[in-house]
């Protein structure tokens, strides 16, 4: 039986999607405290304010990470969740479970806290809902003991590492990102437990330049999977396309009938450096001028493949618009090796210049793309002692924030511009 | 030339203990030490946590330290 009166919760039931008012009072019969999440939320919408406070000290012992604290201000009023912390695991890579790891973590979840998940949250953890200081040490020992399962991380600490489904289900793939996500979370345990650095940092990776786990957007490292030698081309099954004998996208738009596919205008014509075209019933790619935007191999996957000369391009200072804005990676290093014989060390050596860096210019509560954008990414590409190329710049074709320095130029700043205009039109 | 950790570990302590802020970030103890690495101030100030000398204070997206009894405890 509901507790509180929420006619304005329980609006939200009303839409078109199942409703997590729906999933909380259902899971309210078994924990009572789900009553008062409601409630409380209730009057959160009446008053138009959270009853959240602000952070607090819970936390295993030695952790700095992974337990959020959330406490309540009108505890009196909505005993149940006067202390509702949030835990958060380390999901495995791609997050691959089995059913019976996620029998046992429901269970345990129900037994040491409200029984309510998310799965999962922004970073990728699987989080934990609402508990009480006291049941954190005994579910801490409880997961690491029975559950073989660690926390992820939170607060100024490295968090928890994420990637894309990679070589196990994705053929696009181009690095191991399962592989280098699990050797990444283990080599870096010390930081994902323990603060580190004056704000938050994120890994993702992602296999190809789809980038499905939105690393370019998510992360302060996105490491995307890429190739640097030729898109691999089968013209026979070019032809099939162009014949109708293979849906395109791999039959993703099947469901409806969008007429005959048609290669200059779903393809050619959507090249955005138009570097394709058919000469006769050949298709021809300028290599040099392709941006991996993936659209030409995503429309005919078995004609055309990513080369096989293969590694990642490292991105660096995506972040969410807390402060400054959302912002976008910026592309640091162009080609990376990633090799899992000799345990990642190219990624890791660029990882901790970047840090080294950051943890002493970065400002309290400052994520490394803002530091950048702060002392400019010249500096910034002269710290990871990367040379640049036309490819730095903040959006392509327009905007470039990389500046010449006089010494850098032929003739300086004094050259004649009536010399230089003889040689190049205006 | 850079403190020995016991020397950093007990400026960072001493810090903590008397600044008029309660609750300060990794970086305000850099200058306890300028010749110290960041890593190592920053090691020097999780082994005081981890010795029940100093508590870590997160908002969840934001890390603090304080020293015992210092940092803002909402269960009070």
């Amino acid at each position: 039986m509901p507790k509180h009166d929420t006619p304005m919760i329980d609006e939200l039931e009303s839409g078109p999607w199942p409703s997590f008012v729906t999933d909380l009072k259902r899971q309210a019969e078994k924990s009572p405290q789900c009553w008062d999440i409601l409630g409380k939320m209730e009057l959160s919408f009446r008053d138009r304010i959270t009853h959240w406070k602000h952070g607090g000290i819970v936390g295993v012992f030695g952790y700095g990470g992974g337990i959020v604290g959330r406490y309540s201000d009108v505890p009196e009023q909505y005993p149940g969740v006067a202390h509702f912390h949030t835990v958060r695991l380390n999901q495995p890579s791609s997050k691959f479970y089995t059913t019976e790891k996620l029998r046992q973590v429901c269970d345990l979840w129900e037994k040491r806290g409200s029984g309510m998940t998310n799965m999962h949250g922004s970073t990728g953890d699987l989080v934990l809902l609402g508990t009480t200081t006291d049941q954190l040490e005994p579910l801490f020992w409880d997961l690491t003991h029975d559950l073989n399962w660690d926390l992820g991380g939170s607060g100024s600490n490295l968090r928890t590492p994420s990637c894309c489904l990679g070589k196990a289900r994705c053929e696009y793939s181009c690095i191991d990102t399962q592989a280098l996500c699990h050797h990444l979370t283990m080599h870096y345990q010390d930081e994902i437990h323990r603060p580190a650095f004056p704000y938050k940092f994120k890994f993702k990776f992602s296999g190809c330049p789809n980038d499905c786990v939105a690393a370019i957007a998510r992360s302060d490292f996105a490491v995307l999977g890429t190739w640097k030698d030729d898109i691999r081309i089968d013209q026979s099954a070019v032809k099939g396309y162009v014949n109708g004998d293979f849906a395109s996208n791999a039959g993703a738009h099947a469901g409806r009938d969008w007429g005959k596919f048609d290669i200059e205008k779903e393809v050619i014509d959507l090249c955005p450096t138009h570097c394709m075209r058919m000469k006769g019933e050949e298709l021809q790619i300028d290599n040099s001028n392709c941006t991996r935007c993936m659209h030409c191999i995503n429309v005919m996957p078995r004609a055309l493949r990513p080369g096989l000369e293969q590694g990642a391009t490292i991105c660096v200072g995506a972040k969410a618009p807390i402060l400054d804005g959302a912002q976008f990676a910026t592309m640091t290093i162009p080609f990376l090796k990633v090799d899992p014989e000799n345990d990642f060390e190219e990624v890791i050596e660029v990882i901790e210049k970047i840090w080294d860096w950051w943890m002493e210019v970065g400002k309290n509560r400052e994520r490394v793309g803002e530091t950048i954008m702060r002392v400019g990414l010249p500096t910034f590409l002269k710290v990871m002692e990367v040379d640049i190329v036309p490819q730095h710049v903040k959006e392509p074709r327009s905007n470039p924030y990389v500046f010449w320095g006089e010494d850098e130029v032929e003739g300086g700043w004094d050259r004649s511009v009536v010399e230089f205009r003889k040689r190049h039109a205006q | 030339m850079a403190l020995s950790k016991e020397e950093l570990k007990a400026a960072i302590l001493e810090k903590a203990t008397n600044a008029p802020k309660p609750q300060l970030y990794v970086k305000d103890f850099y200058a306890c030490d300028p010749d110290s690495k960041p890593r190592a101030v920053k090691n020097a100030a999780n082994e005081l946590v981890k010795e029940g000398k100093m508590a870590f204070w997160s908002s969840g997206s934001t890390t603090m330290y304080a020293a015992k009894g210092r940092a803002k405890d909402e269960e009070k």
